[in-house]
């Protein structure tokens, strides 16, 4: 099957505000995304991974080679809309993502505007407003919720649009770890339901989750695989400034401690397993 | 040790009288010595940025009593202004408070307005943006937009340093950050403290960082302060803080995991306390140790 997100050899570029000189934030990247799939990107802090993201629902049009969203290509304006409509997008601060005075009215904005009839707009409100477990909220005013409900409304507004593809850029950034973990719970949930995922996120233990890992650091793809392939080049990841899950840490070190436990272990359920029967 | 900062019976009520009358701080005391590295944690919504706000007269008690130095900042005719020049608090995402055309003359605002000289206020600006890790002579004409956003914070934080404030207040430093400049940011603050001798009160969500560097952990949910101790303690009373909303640091997690899964089996649990991953590395090799699988 053909891939629903396809990244042909990007580059995009922008004007440095300070000198105006060109700075590369996205170099020469190649990246197919699966149907179905769940993907994580990681990256240090101006690594090119929101530019990355950004150019996949064309915020933002290449520079250089070319993004396909469903096999239309981002730089063709005609296709815009069906482009936003398969792959919606969700940002790290929910007070800048949420726009009406009441939960549903916000989640019925986007469909709206996509020009869906309103029976049809009723059933998905509560439908998305379900899925994220908010639907007992939605006649609540959005300020009067927390960070993680916020951003959960949020992605209800993305998910009534019916998107093959929802985009997380970093979405649990500004959360508390209770908010962080409402909202990961969500995005494993729909991703269940056969939405695909691309995770932006600094939290290696989210992005452990993920079927499959991709690092970027400075601007080009560093490493791609499983999180089990991915989390075992541990020198390099440090390198890049990043981190791996407390579980491949300890791993690690009781492996050069002469603990006889196997590669591949990413998650603390895989370690205690691993443990109990050495 | 002096005591720097003691609060008795504060409360704070948002909206008095109102429909929305909240209670958002209720009864609450604690002391905090001069030089202590406090941890302030608790879920969104549970108190915490009401209770610093008060700690530097940015919100006025309902009742009860705040001391800074054994000054009661809460009694009438106290100049704040005073306060805050010895509580320096730096909230969150600091760095969209910057606004000066360059670096040097946003972190010379602060002691500008505390009357000081141009060299008096220079001199402190240049030893704050030195503390906090940057090099003073190449940024100090570069306008703060034009740095990195790790830069732009550190900078924030050095506009606060330069008040040479006795306590520091940090609400969450390092949100948004990659796991390095996370890293980096912290051991700013504890070079800040070591070289300066400041008290520190750290706003966090992560627990880790603060069973690594907190010498008390206040606790604080709905408004009342639940817990107050040191990691040791409070991070061994794992089933209140799950009720609370909070979680344990990962490898305390892990040790209380591994040990439920050994019971479950049927084998000698492991030494469950653990704060650091370096003391689970050596619970569970001492455990691997005890029962001859290594």
């Amino acid at each position: 099957m053909e891939p629903i997100i396809k990244i042909e050899d990007l580059v995009f570029d922008y004007q440095s505000d300070e000198d105006g000189g060109t700075v590369t934030a996205v170099d020469h990247v190649s990246l197919d995304v699966e149907r179905g799939s769940f993907t994580a990107v990681i990256g240090r802090n101006g690594s090119g991974k929101s530019t990355l993201a950004k150019n996949v629902n064309a915020l933002l049009l290449p520079s250089g080679g070319a993004v396909y969203v469903n096999g239309y290509s981002t730089a063709d304006e005609d296709k815009l809309w069906e482009i936003r409509r398969t792959a919606g997008m969700v940002f790290q601060n929910p007070d800048n993502q949420l726009v009406s005075s009441i939960v549903e009215d916000d989640v019925a904005f986007g469909p709206e505007n996509l020009g869906v009839e309103p029976a049809e707009i009723r059933l998905r409100v509560d439908e998305a407003l379900r899925a994220v477990n908010m639907y007992q909220y939605r006649k609540k005013a959005p300020h009067l919720l927390s960070g993680g409900q916020k951003q959960r409304v949020a992605i209800a507004g993305v998910a009534a649009m019916r998107p093959e593809c929802i985009i997380l850029d970093e979405p649990t950034a500004m959360l508390d770890p209770l908010g962080r973990k409402e909202v990961m719970d969500i995005i494993r949930k729909l991703h269940a339901e056969g939405i695909t995922i691309l995770l932006i996120t600094h939290f290696m233990e989210e992005a452990a989750q993920a079927d499959r890992v991709v690092i970027m650091d400075r601007g080009r793809l560093a490493l791609s695989g499983t999180p089990e392939e991915v989390f075992s080049h541990r020198e390099e990841i440090r390198d890049m400034s990043l981190d791996v899950p407390f579980a491949v840490e300890l791993a690690d070190r009781l492996r050069k401690k002469g603990a006889a436990l196997p590669e591949g272990i990413i998650c603390e359920e895989g370690l205690v397993n691993c443990l109990c029967r050495l | 040790m002096p005591i720097v900062i003691e609060v008795k019976n504060l409360t704070h009520i948002y909206g008095a009288g109102m429909p929305f009358e909240t209670v958002a701080l209720d009864d609450i005391s604690f002391s905090i010595e001069t030089g202590e590295f406090v941890a302030l944690i608790g879920h969104t919504g549970s108190g915490k940025s009401t209770l610093i706000q008060h700690l530097n007269g940015l919100l006025p008690p309902s009742s009860g009593k705040i001391f800074v130095e054994d000054r009661d900042i809460t009694e009438k005719g106290v100049r704040m202004w005073d306060i805050r020049r010895k509580i320096g608090l730096v909230f969150q995402y600091p760095e969209y408070q910057l606004f000066e055309e360059t670096v040097a003359k946003d972190v010379m605002f602060g002691p500008k307005n505390l009357g000081l000289s141009e060299e008096e206020a220079e001199e402190r600006a240049r030893a704050a943006v030195e503390l906090v890790g940057l090099p003073w002579d190449e940024i100090r004409e570069r306008s703060p937009f034009a740095l990195s956003g790790g830069q732009r914070r550190r900078v924030a934080i050095a506009g606060v340093i330069a008040m040479e404030p006795a306590v520091l207040i940090l609400d969450e430093p390092t949100a948004g950050l990659d796991p390095k400049a996370h890293s980096d940011i912290l051991h700013m603050v504890e070079t800040i403290r070591a070289e300066r001798g400041i008290t520190i009160i750290l706003v966090s969500h992560n627990m880790e960082d603060v069973a690594r560097l907190a010498d008390k952990v206040l606790v604080m949910d709905s408004g009342r302060l639940a817990m107050c101790g040191t990691p040791a303690e409070v991070f061994s009373r794992a089933e209140e803080l799950s009720e609370l909303g909070l979680s344990l640091p990962a490898p305390a997690e892990f040790m209380n995991r591994l040990a439920a899964a050994a019971a479950e089996r049927g084998m000698e649990p492991p030494q469950c306390g653990a704060l650091t991953a370096d003391q689970a590395e050596e619970a569970v090799l001492a455990w691997l140790r005890e029962t001859g699988r290594l």
